[in-house]
């Protein structure tokens, strides 16, 4: 049976999946989704939480990219909570707890009702090629579809392979089967495939928790929603979670048992993330710990299983119940579905250009885990910028490429194309050299115009970012031209607000600057201020922080002229004097687009960034490094 | 400079002792042609020639077949060897006429005479030296003096950059456990205490404050120290100089305001390079205009010198123009000299002697009484400026002599110096990691870890490459 062709077929539909599909389908291309399990569209498989630390960045980054992540996050939140809210503005993250059910129920509504948007239940065998270029898929039934562009977003299915104790069974998750093919017709043709390792905690039921002998954790009552659509009202009710701690026993039992453990018996080939270790990890590697802390997270309003935050195991299921026993408030616990850890298929994303199509075969995007990565908003970035590239490369558009300084996103792919990873790789804000100016406040200020620019957002979106924009400017021209003389009446308000008096007429702006002054402050001195806080926030923090943005500024611009010196794909690396084999062979296979990108590449050193510096000035081939983008990129 | 891109594959020779007679002169051949190329010289090195072994034999000229030189070689491997590329050390005899028929027989044969600094700019471009070592390549083949060449010496043998990178470690140390601080705030980490950060903190500034400070010296030891001789016209300026330079330099006459210029020599003092400026008197009411030039450029020359030796005449005491000059001197390392001791019989009687009480220090270590015209003051005072300069414990220390180390450090200082700010104001960790960042850059910086194309073009001016 042969159907009619598809613009872009997305395989998959978690959240990478989602998000590419929406995007291409916004752009107007006809899109056809394929899943194993329709049941489970944008299915938070483990922990039932959008956003975190350098995370909710990345979130506030796709909503104003279009796509619909955050808004779904907003509309289905059952706690929110600003993270590192103590600390400086740059570092600080949104993270809700969604209703786990109404959220993947959000993203299928937002699948089936657009226009654009087909979707079909089945596996994906293999991928139909013509020479280097892809052309559509084969499905199990042996049905051919024909595509002019394929995003694979297989999540941890293919080849995927759970293990509970020393039972592996094959599967991306518990209940679906895993999807095996596409990794080996990968391979065949050429790609480097790795095996790397997750894993998820157990599910307990809510009645079998004695709550008494664990801590509430509630929420914040102030909101700041990740989408600039949402209102700043939650529309679900807010639930708290519950705080215990595991005790010498659990990890006497632990200790006792790890044989059992198929990751400590060598069961497990693949390489886990080291910043999520499981428990047997920490109890292991942290030996002299007397005690991990957990929190009992609700899946929904409406379920009766509890996550378990921070306990994720692989040891037989007989040995989590006792375990689990020892935590207090567990003491009766029953365990719903035992906790498991799943080892996948990933391509090296080394051999992936920036835009997600693969190098070696052309009209084939990646996105999600299957690049490497961990986490569904690490995954969802990458499945809008897949998912606009595909498009743009059938409508013959310009590709869509985010630089390291203008958002997470643009750090996240960069790394995973110029570094590759050895671990399933999460973002942190410590990976973005510039912090200071990637905040979650001033998303709509680094991206609401390459969103107008790519047509990623409608015009009423257009709209509210611009109004929002200009609302922030007006904000920053009154605070800079209108000023505070030194009168009395001043000088009195001044000493309430705890601030050392005038000496001369200053503006506003000067007056913010002080530690002790704030926003409102200002207003208690006359000033008129937008109330609203998505004007006012970000406002304060580049007037706050300008002396410290502007030196990262500095910092950028300096590191700019390096990320100006373009590399031109065929330069040969093996006459550059200076390299080692290691660098030569680093460097052909990634063919950094600039000397900046070349400097990033692990185990390449400065010394042969320099090398290559005096090769080209030397060989005159400067003129080759154009400081115009290739196809116009905006890097 | 850079711009002959062929050049670094090709093989180069140079002599690498210096020039002159000696009783052995070392020619350096560097470059993937080397044994090559010293084969067809050199006939007696057997086929399988082994690193880090010499060969005895006699170099003759492939073409006449006539015997140059009986010889020494050397042979280093391909990554063994100082630049890194397979290198031969010829050791003939001493005799600038040797060397240079070697020499232009190797050019004969393909390889090229190397440029200043080429051997250690191939020793870095294959990571054989980091940049600060192969920056105390370039400052010990042009040190003038013992001391500097010690210097250079101990930095080429890496305490720079050990200490260095010990920095680097402490600051990377630190930085991850802010980091971690931050991305990890909400996952129950035992993280160092906020007085664990602040000692370390304190630690790496007060480090690299030392070593900032330790540049005056390191810039003394390497280009030598400027004493400048001051004072009013006619109280025996030239006198003394000509009495340090052992030479009659300056034109000494009874006449008041003969220096008009200023007028320089040269020693070299227990392996310190000195140099003595003497400068036309200061006096305030001269209608001469070469006068009054001379008397602008002894200003500069006071203010410029590292140490200022402020001469009075005995017999007249202090004026109030001295009184003046001495005041305007105040920030200099200051040395009292009172002339003409042969004519007194008690120096400390002269006119205005208590005027000058405030201008010495407490030991009245700088307060002499000479005659230029008695040799035996001439070793008492170098003595007492040299000693002046040093503390007997420098000898080992780790100093500063370059100019792109100094200028590196004392930002990665100031930013250290934020940090402390940073920490009693209660701003976020995350400034706190930028200005740990930038020292960081600044530090790997100055060892060449990081690459910055201005700073490499900023090195590689001194290597002087290309033809």
């Amino acid at each position: 049976m042969k159907m009619s062709p598809y613009d872009i077929i997305v395989v998959g539909a978690g959240h990478a999946g989602v998000e590419a599909c929406l995007a291409s389908a916004r752009l107007g291309l006809k899109t056809l989704v394929v899943t194993t399990n329709l049941e489970r569209i944008a299915y938070m498989s483990c922990n039932p939480s959008i956003g975190g630390l350098a995370k909710g960045h990345m979130v506030r980054e796709i909503d104003v990219l279009g796509g619909q992540m955050g808004f779904a996050a907003d509309e289905t939140c059952i706690q929110f909570k600003r993270l590192n809210a103590s600390k400086g503005p740059a570092v600080r993250g949104t993270r809700v707890q969604s209703d786990k059910q109404l959220y993947s129920e959000h993203m299928t509504n937002q699948l089936t009702r657009h226009p654009n948007i087909s979707l079909l239940q089945g596996e994906v065998k293999r991928l139909i090629l013509e020479k280097d270029l892809c052309v559509g898929v084969v499905l199990h039934d042996g049905s051919e579809i024909y595509g002019k562009a394929v995003v694979i977003t297989a999540g941890t299915f293919m080849n995927g392979v759970m293990h509970i104790g020393l039972t592996q069974t094959q599967g991306g998750r518990v209940g679906d089967k895993a999807s095996v093919g596409l990794s080996n017709q990968l391979a065949d043709f050429g790609f480097s495939v790795r095996r790397l390792k997750t894993g998820t905690p157990a599910r307990l039921h809510k009645d079998s928790i004695d709550w008494s002998k664990t801590l509430a954790q509630y929420g914040d009552n102030n909101i700041y929603p990740f989408s600039f659509k949402s209102e700043r009202q939650l529309k679900l009710p807010q639930i708290a979670c519950y705080l215990s701690r595991t005790t010498e026993k659990t990890h006497e039992i632990i200790r006792a048992n790890l044989d059992k453990s198929p990751m400590f018996c060598g069961n497990i080939e693949g390489v886990g993330p080291r910043y999520c270790p499981s428990i047997e990890d920490k109890v292991t590697r942290f030996a002299d710990k007397e005690s991990h802390q957990t929190f009992l997270e609700p899946e929904g309003l409406n379920s009766n299983l509890i996550y378990l935050q921070g306990i994720s195991t692989s040891l037989p299921e007989d040995i989590q119940y006792e375990f689990l026993k020892t935590i207090p408030g567990l003491e009766n616990v029953k365990i719903v579905r035992p906790g498991y850890a799943v080892e996948y298929d990933v391509i090296e994303p080394t051999q992936i250009w920036h835009r997600l199509e693969t190098r070696t075969i052309r009209q084939l995007f990646l996105a999600g885990q299957i690049n490497g990565t961990s986490g569904y908003e690490e995954a969802a970035a990458q499945g809008l910028v897949a998912g606009v590239n595909a498009a743009h490369s059938v409508l013959g558009r310009e590709e869509f490429v985010l630089a390291r300084d203008q958002a997470y996103i643009g750090v996240l792919i960069d790394d995973l194309v110029t570094k590759g990873t050895n671990e399933p790789y999460r973002m942190f804000t410590s990976r973005a050299e510039h912090r200071l100016v990637l905040r979650e406040d001033n998303t709509i200020d680094r991206l609401a115009e390459i969103a107008t620019k790519f047509s990623l957002i409608d015009t009423m979106s257009v709209d509210i970012l611009m109004e929002l924009k200009k609302r922030r400017e007006i904000m920053m021209d009154k605070l800079q031209t209108e000023r505070l003389f030194p009168v009395s009446e001043t000088q009195a308000k001044l000493a309430r607000l705890g601030t050392s008096e005038l000496l001369k007429p200053v503006s506003f702006e000067e007056l913010l600057r002080r530690p002790e002054v704030s926003c409102i402050g200002l207003c208690e001195l006359g000033f008129e201020m937008d109330m609203d806080p998505n004007v006012s926030e970000p406002v304060e923090i580049e007037i706050k922080y300008s002396g410290y943005v502007k030196r990262q500024l500095e910092l950028i611009a300096q590191s700019k002229r390096l990320e100006e010196l373009r590399l031109s794909e065929t330069l040969a690396y093996s006459e550059i004097r200076g390299l080692s084999t290691e660098e030569v062979d680093k460097l052909s296979r990634i063919k950094p687009r600039t000397l900046g990108q070349a400097q990033r590449i692990s185990g390449v050193n400065p010394s042969a960034v320099q090398a290559i510096m005096i090769y080209l000035k030397g060989h005159k081939k400067l003129k080759e490094l154009s400081l115009v983008g290739e196809g116009g990129s905006i890097s | 400079m850079l711009n002959d891109g062929d050049r670094d594959s090709q093989t180069i020779c140079a002599v690498s002792t210096p020039h002159g007679v000696g009783g052995i002169s070392v020619v350096r051949i560097s470059g993937s042609q080397s044994l090559e190329i010293t084969r067809k010289v050199a006939g007696f090195l057997p086929l399988k020639i082994e690193s880090h072994k010499v060969y005895y034999g006699t170099i003759k000229n492939p073409y006449t077949h006539e015997d140059i030189d009986e010889v020494v070689v050397a042979y280093f491997q391909k990554g063994r060897s100082f630049t890194g590329e397979e290198v031969l050390e010829i050791s003939c005899h001493g005799s600038p006429q040797i060397c240079q028929s070697i020499l232009n027989t190797l050019i004969t044969l393909g390889a090229s005479s190397a440029s200043k600094g080429e051997f250690t700019y191939r020793a870095f471009m294959n990571g054989k030296v980091d940049l600060v070592q192969a920056e105390s390549v370039l400052e010990l083949i042009e040190s003038q003096s013992a001391k500097a060449q010690k210097l250079a010496l101990r930095q080429l043998k890496g305490k720079l950059s050990q200490h260095l990178e010990d920095l680097e470690d402490k600051l990377i140390w630190l930085m991850a456990h802010i980091e971690a601080g931050i991305d990890f705030s909400s996952e129950d980490l035992d993280l160092v205490s906020a007085q664990v950060v602040n000692e370390k903190l304190v630690e790496i500034e007060n480090s690299l404050k030392s070593l900032v400070d330790s540049y005056r010296v390191g810039r003394i030891m390497r280009d030598g120290v400027t004493v400048a001789l001051a004072g009013c016209p006619n109280v025996g300026k030239s006198s003394l100089l000509n009495l340090f330079l052992e030479e009659d330099r300056a034109i000494v006459t009874s006449v008041a305001g003969t220096t008009r210029d200023v007028i320089s020599g040269d020693i070299n003092y227990n392996g310190l390079k000195l140099t003595f400026l003497d400068t036309a008197g200061i006096r305030n009411h001269t209608s001469d205009i070469v006068e009054q030039i001379g008397i602008k450029k002894s200003r500069e020359a006071h203010s410029e010198a590292d140490i200022v030796l402020f001469v009075f005449d005995l017999l007249v005491g202090i004026r109030p123009e001295e009184e003046e000059l001495l005041s305007q001197l105040m920030e200099s390392n200051i040395f009292i000299i009172g002339n003409k001791l042969d004519q007194v019989k008690e120096p400390t009687l002269a006119p205005g002697f208590e005027k000058l009480m405030r201008y010495m220090n407490t030991s009245k270590r700088n307060l002499f009484f000479l005659s230029a015209l008695d040799q035996s003051a001439r070793p008492q005072i170098l003595k007492e400026i040299s000693s002046s300069l040093f503390q007997a414990d420098m000898q080992d220390q780790v100093l500063l002599s370059n100019v792109r180390h100094y200028e590196n450090l004392s930002k990665a200082l100031s930013n250290m110096a934020s940090c402390r700010r940073l920490v009693s104001e209660g701003l976020g960790a995350e400034f706190l990691a930028i200005e740990l960042k930038e020292a960081l850059i600044a530090i790997q910086e100055t060892l060449g870890k990081r690459f910055d194309d201005q700073v490499m073009d900023r090195v590689f001016k001194e290597f002087c490459l290309g033809k």
